[in-house]
């Protein structure tokens, strides 16, 4: 049977693990760690190979729901990772100091999966830090030449989630009917 | 300084908090934006975080919960129609538009925009609720609920309450209204309801019909009323331009979901349409059919069976 995956990638903290339990059908594998450098400061502990969830479709399919590291050192997973994957999902913590430098890292970053496939971007904590805006996002991505979806996101919502979702597969494929 | 302003300059200074928080991180060594240097910094210092989040954002309950996702089944019910008139026959299309200026929608956007160039918090008096526009943060106040607003859009606005309609400076705001943080709404998502309540199924009358138009960018759709088939006809007009008849030709759905959609993203200034000749002869590209479809359509369906 085909592996289809989505993968789900973002900055530490910005709701990747969140967002996959959010519409797994199992809890969702986790590989954390107790984190000892600068992650510290944001959570006890933090994902150092991947997260891991399933979405059971009718007919015995399933879509595996991947969830980067956010960390830097484990980049060398993203292209492992992202391989087969039916597009990405991009999570930002709006609580960041410049999230628009995390969102122009992690688009360069995956731009060659982008290329092939699509990105949805969901903009998360936006009840905590107003600011940066959505249309904010919009007017950095359209200097960038892109154009791709940007909700804000409480990925601790099943139905913002699925929303997101649904954006990037629309992108795909505007045909699609549910 | 009055009261409005004294809040106003407390917000200002708030938000200036943040932006000094954001200079003063971005002025130090440049950094991964991933990968921060080891530290032993408290959660409090940390300089990949703002240092002031606003407490107050989070009793703002309606600008924050999650998106109603309408199907077909709840669209009459819940947007309306209009009597006597079939937006969905194709020769019934030029009744089928309507003015945004002949109904409340139409005062609150002019409304929004002299709030917006005056840096002014303004109050609609409109002899039914009063509703009070914050431009500095994109907000409105309303303490009305959504069935009233529903009603209350529907209600044309003839020559006799048009003129009783005043837009007043607020000086002062009331106790009331910063005590009642859950009736601030989203400015967008707001008028993005407010539109299709007006709009029943009906196209804005200033769009022309036989034009292609076009989408500036995604609406944030998590935040709001998601009518029926809008995240199609969104990804389909990101991939290029067309006419509102083709989008329910190209999508197979009934021309009043176009229409509702039409109605809400015009509101906030998302559609264009094509003005300069040129433009039109861009025949739109054909949508591409994926391999996966089928597979991408389950997700869906599954996505959509789970969105409690």
């Amino acid at each position: 049977m085909s592996h289809y995956k989505i993968i789900f990638t973002g900055p530490v903290g910005a709701g990747k693990t969140t967002a996959i339990e959010s519409i797994s059908d199992i809890a969702p594998i986790k590989t954390d760690a107790s984190a000892s450098d600068m992650t510290k400061t944001k959570k006890s502990s933090t994902t150092v190979a991947m997260d891991y969830g399933i979405m059971n479709l009718a007919g015995g399919e399933k879509i595996h729901l991947y969830g980067t590291p956010g960390q830097e050192r484990f980049d060398f997973m993203w292209d492992i990772l992202t391989t087969g994957g039916i597009g990405l999902i991009l999570l930002l913590d709006n609580t960041r100091a410049d999230p628009f430098q995390d969102m122009k890292f992690f688009l360069d970053s995956f731009q060659k999966f982008i290329a092939e496939t699509n990105v949805a971007i969901g903009v998360t904590q936006m009840d905590l830090s107003n600011k940066p805006t959505i249309n904010d996002y919009h007017s950095q991505l359209r200097a960038m030449g892109i154009k791709p979806p940007v909700f804000s996101v409480d990925a601790r919502v099943k139905n913002d989630v699925s929303l997101l979702v649904q954006s990037l597969l629309y992108s795909l494929d505007p045909g699609i009917e549910a | 300084m009055s009261e409005a302003r004294a809040i106003l300059s407390v917000k200002k200074k708030s938000d200036n908090q943040v932006n000094a928080c954001t200079q003063n991180t971005a002025s130090r060594q440049p950094q991964n934006p991933v990968t921060k240097p080891e530290s032993s910094l408290s959660p409090e210092k940390d300089p990949v975080k703002k240092q002031a989040t606003n407490t107050d954002e989070q009793k703002k309950t309606s600008k924050h919960q999650t998106a109603m996702q309408l199907d077909e089944g709840k669209f009459n019910a819940f947007i309306g129609s209009v009597p006597g008139l079939d937006v969905n026959d194709p020769k019934q299309f030029p009744d089928a538009a309507y003015n945004p200026k002949d109904y409340f929608q139409g005062y609150v956007q002019s409304a929004l925009m002299v709030a917006e160039a005056k840096k002014q918090v303004m109050r609609l008096n409109s002899g039914w609720k009063p509703l009070i526009i914050f431009p500095h943060n994109h907000e409105i106040w309303l303490d009305a609920d959504d069935k009233q607003l529903r009603a209350f859009a529907g209600v044309g606005m003839n020559k006799i309450s048009g003129p009783g309609m005043t837009l007043t400076p607020e000086e002062s705001i009331a106790a009331s209204v910063q005590e009642s943080l859950e009736k601030f709404h989203d400015q967008d998502a707001f008028l993005w309801k407010l539109a299709a309540w007006t709009s029943k199924g009906r196209y804005p009358g200033a769009l022309d019909i036989n034009r292609p138009v076009f989408l500036k960018h995604w609406p944030n759709f998590t935040r709001l009323v998601v009518t029926p088939h809008a995240l199609r006809i969104s990804a389909l007009l990101m991939a290029s331009p067309r006419t509102l008849p083709e989008i329910a030709e190209v999508l197979k759905i009934k021309p009043q979901y176009v229409f509702v959609f039409i109605s809400s993203a015009y509101a906030l200034g998302l559609i264009g349409q094509a003005k300069r000749e040129a433009d039109e002869i861009v025949q739109p590209s054909v949508v591409k059919k994926t391999e996966q479809q089928g597979l991408l359509s389950r997700i869906i369906g599954k996505l959509r069976a789970n969105k409690s």
